[in-house]
């Protein structure tokens, strides 16, 4: 049987109950660490010198939060006295903030409701959701569900650490890609786990629900016509879903890469998974990097595959000028490509200037909602389709006579190419929360703060570097804690890169190798864009193997033995 | 390695009125970071527990190679 606190205890758990009061509430975690720190502290007397300073920092807080007053000597004098005044008054003082525990992670397993599952499939798939708190530093500020999908290794039993695929966006599902996942294994005998990012896929919150449509349309409007106007319906667009989003009681802060990673923490716990392996892709890239900086030791190995860095970043217009002069050169080597366009860069050069004289009405598929299926295409159009078209490998054969058909003024092969690209990208575009986009880089980037350089910029390029958040997030929400490198760390490290890879150029991917340390192995894929697993398989070989033998020498041969891109000639 | 509030108190002789504002800053600037600890025994409240992050312990380094170097060349003026 416990015996009756004294009074020195009594005391001194009144003082840590007002120091929690005192506290600002931004960060309540700190008033619950504090009170609760005093129930392992067995001396009575230490426990009431403890919670006598816990008091002194919540006051010193408090002023720190109040910079006017804490420059005002004689608020001082005031606060010193008044802390005085308000000891003597503390013992009828009960008033507490904040009592709520902090949820415990859990997994509440559901049935699966996914698309494309096979009957072989579903006996391996465990799907759930998992409670996070919406704000770590506020245990009572409620919860997001989370979904979470666990595939089974076809082999069992599996290894004990699985891995957990990071993937892309911000703002792309995950969950609903499960059947898929399940198909392509990332190291044979390891289970999979699968999470929706808080603010996608069937993951909570939906920041706006009735507004996706209309965040689509005006993105794809701006993407065929750069002009002031469509820039205009965007920037309003995103507004109208910030304030709905504020309006249902969201908290914008509540997003951004490192709250993310401690979700995956969280669902970690949850799945009471010792440690895992980390393969990060594209974003992807930028929250496993936070989570090993964050959470080293839960993390046996990871994968970065096309990395996306904290800021800063270079402009997009550059890092995609430098993809394209990558692949011009190929071209350049190339027998067939050399011989049928015989100054690719240049005759790409002449055709945005071509087309910014005189745009082309070119054809176009009809889920870009365009009328007559037709639109203008101008200079900064043409440079977003080229663009597009680095990112896969299947599209580099037909891109030097596509390019050359657009400059001869005939843009029917831009049509054929571009027709079913056009369309699986649109069809993946459709299914991005452009909100959670926003909510998720606003909080990450400063950069997205700045007015757009545009000086320096060729006059082609500012469309490119326009279609990003410039102009939205100042009035979105406050920058927030920004995404980590894990810089120094012992978790073994694989980073790839694709040499033709229009956002992730190998030459920053390398540098966050070099950034990292020691333990990180840099491999480049030749001939190959963004997400090198999803188009190379030499780059899939490699990152199973380093799964399995994160110590052992990589064996990279395959790169040396990729085929050459089988360019098409000249059309005659 | 986790640490807790009153242990970091004991071994650098900070006491709480001085300590917590410490933590809270580093953690702000993200040199810190922070969990819960599930409790030791039943009855007793989960524990805030803290290390450096990363970057942390990049800066913790940084400082402490710049404090032998200016011991060093306090030993060479």
């Amino acid at each position: 049987m416990n015996a009756a606190p004294g009074r020195s205890r009594r005391l001194a758990v009144t003082l840590a109950r007002h120091a929690a009061w005192m506290l600002p509430s931004a960060p309540s975690s700190w008033a619950q660490a504090m009170r609760h720190e005093l129930d392992y502290i067995a001396d009575d007397s230490a426990a009431l010198r403890w919670a006598f300073g816990c008091m002194l920092a919540s006051y010193k807080a408090r002023l720190t939060h109040w910079p006017r007053f804490s420059r005002w000597p004689a608020w001082r004098h005031v606060a010193t006295s008044g802390a005085l005044m308000l000891l003597i008054g503390l013992a009828l003082q009960e008033r507490a903030g904040g009592q709520t525990e902090p949820p415990r992670p859990g997994f509440d397993e559901t049935t699966c409701d996914l698309p494309g599952v096979s009957p072989e499939i579903r006996p391996r798939l465990r799907c759930g959701t998992v409670s996070v708190p919406r704000n770590y530093d506020k245990p009572d500020a409620g919860r997001f569900k989370l979904a979470v999908v666990v595939i089974k290794s076809e082999q069992q039993p599996s290894w004990p650490e699985p891995v957990v695929y990071i993937s892309g966006g911000p703002g792309f599902p995950l969950t609903v890609y499960a059947a898929h996942q399940a198909r392509t294994p990332y190291a044979p005998r390891r289970d999979l786990i699968l999470v929706d990012q808080r603010g996608t896929g069937k993951s909570e919150p939906d920041l706006c629900p009735d507004l996706a449509g209309k965040l689509l349309e005006a993105a794809l409007a701006f993407a065929a016509s750069a002009t002031e106007e469509a820039f205009a319906t965007r920037q309003a667009t995103y507004l109208d879903c910030r304030d709905q989003a504020i309006g249902r009681g969201l908290d914008l802060r509540d997003f951004g890469t490192q709250v993310t990673a401690e979700d995956l923490e969280w669902v970690r716990k949850a799945l009471q998974i010792e440690r895992w392996n980390v393969y990060g892709e594209s974003y992807g890239t930028t929250v496993a990097m936070t989570l090993v900086a964050l959470h080293p030791d839960t993390v046996r190995t990871v994968i970065l595959d096309s990395i996306y860095p904290p800021d800063p970043v270079p402009l997009w217009s550059t890092t995609v000028n430098d993809a394209r002069a990558a692949f011009f050169a190929n071209c350049a080597r190339d027998n067939v490509c050399s011989m049928s366009f015989p100054n690719l860069a240049e005759t790409y050069r002449e055709t945005l200037a071509r087309l910014d004289q005189k745009p082309l009405l070119v054809t176009v598929p009809p889920q870009m909602r365009q009328p007559d299926d037709r639109v203008m295409l101008t200079g900064s159009l043409f440079e977003a389709v080229v663009t597009n078209l680095l990112y896969y490998p299947t599209a580099y054969p037909d891109l030097p006579r596509v390019i050359q058909s657009v400059h001869d003024g005939e843009p029917q092969d831009l049509g054929q190419v571009l027709g079913p690209i056009l369309a699986a990208q649109l069809a993946t575009a459709a299914t991005q929360n452009r909100a959670t986009h926003a909510a998720v880089e606003c909080r990450d980037r400063p950069h997205y703060r700045q007015d757009l350089p545009r000086q320096d910029l060729p006059a082609d390029a500012q469309g490119l570097d326009r279609r990003q958040l410039y102009g939205v997030c100042a009035r979105w929400s406050d920058v927030g804690p920004p995404p980590l490198v894990p810089a120094g760390t012992r978790v073994p490290t694989l980073v790839l890169a694709g040499q033709f890879d229009p956002v992730a150029r190998p030459a920053l991917s390398r540098h966050v190798a070099d950034l990292i340390g020691g333990s990180a192995r840099f491999v480049e894929f030749p001939l190959v864009g963004h997400n090198v697993r999803q188009f190379s398989a030499c780059g899939a070989k490699i990152a199973a193997d380093f799964i399995d033998h994160p110590a052992q020498k990589l064996d990279t041969s395959c790169t040396d033995r990729t085929s050459p891109i089988p360019f098409l000639p000249k059309r005659r | 390695m986790w640490r807790h509030g009153y242990d970091l108190s004991k071994e650098t002789g900070l006491k709480s009125g001085t300590l917590y504002p410490l933590l809270m800053r580093l953690s702000e600037q993200g040199l810190l970071e922070s969990r819960w600890q599930e409790p030791e025994r039943s009855g007793l409240p989960p524990r805030h527990v803290y290390r450096l992050t990363a970057t942390g312990l990049v800066l913790a380094r940084e400082q402490e190679l710049e404090a032998v170097a200016a011991e060093r060349a306090g030993a060479l003026a």
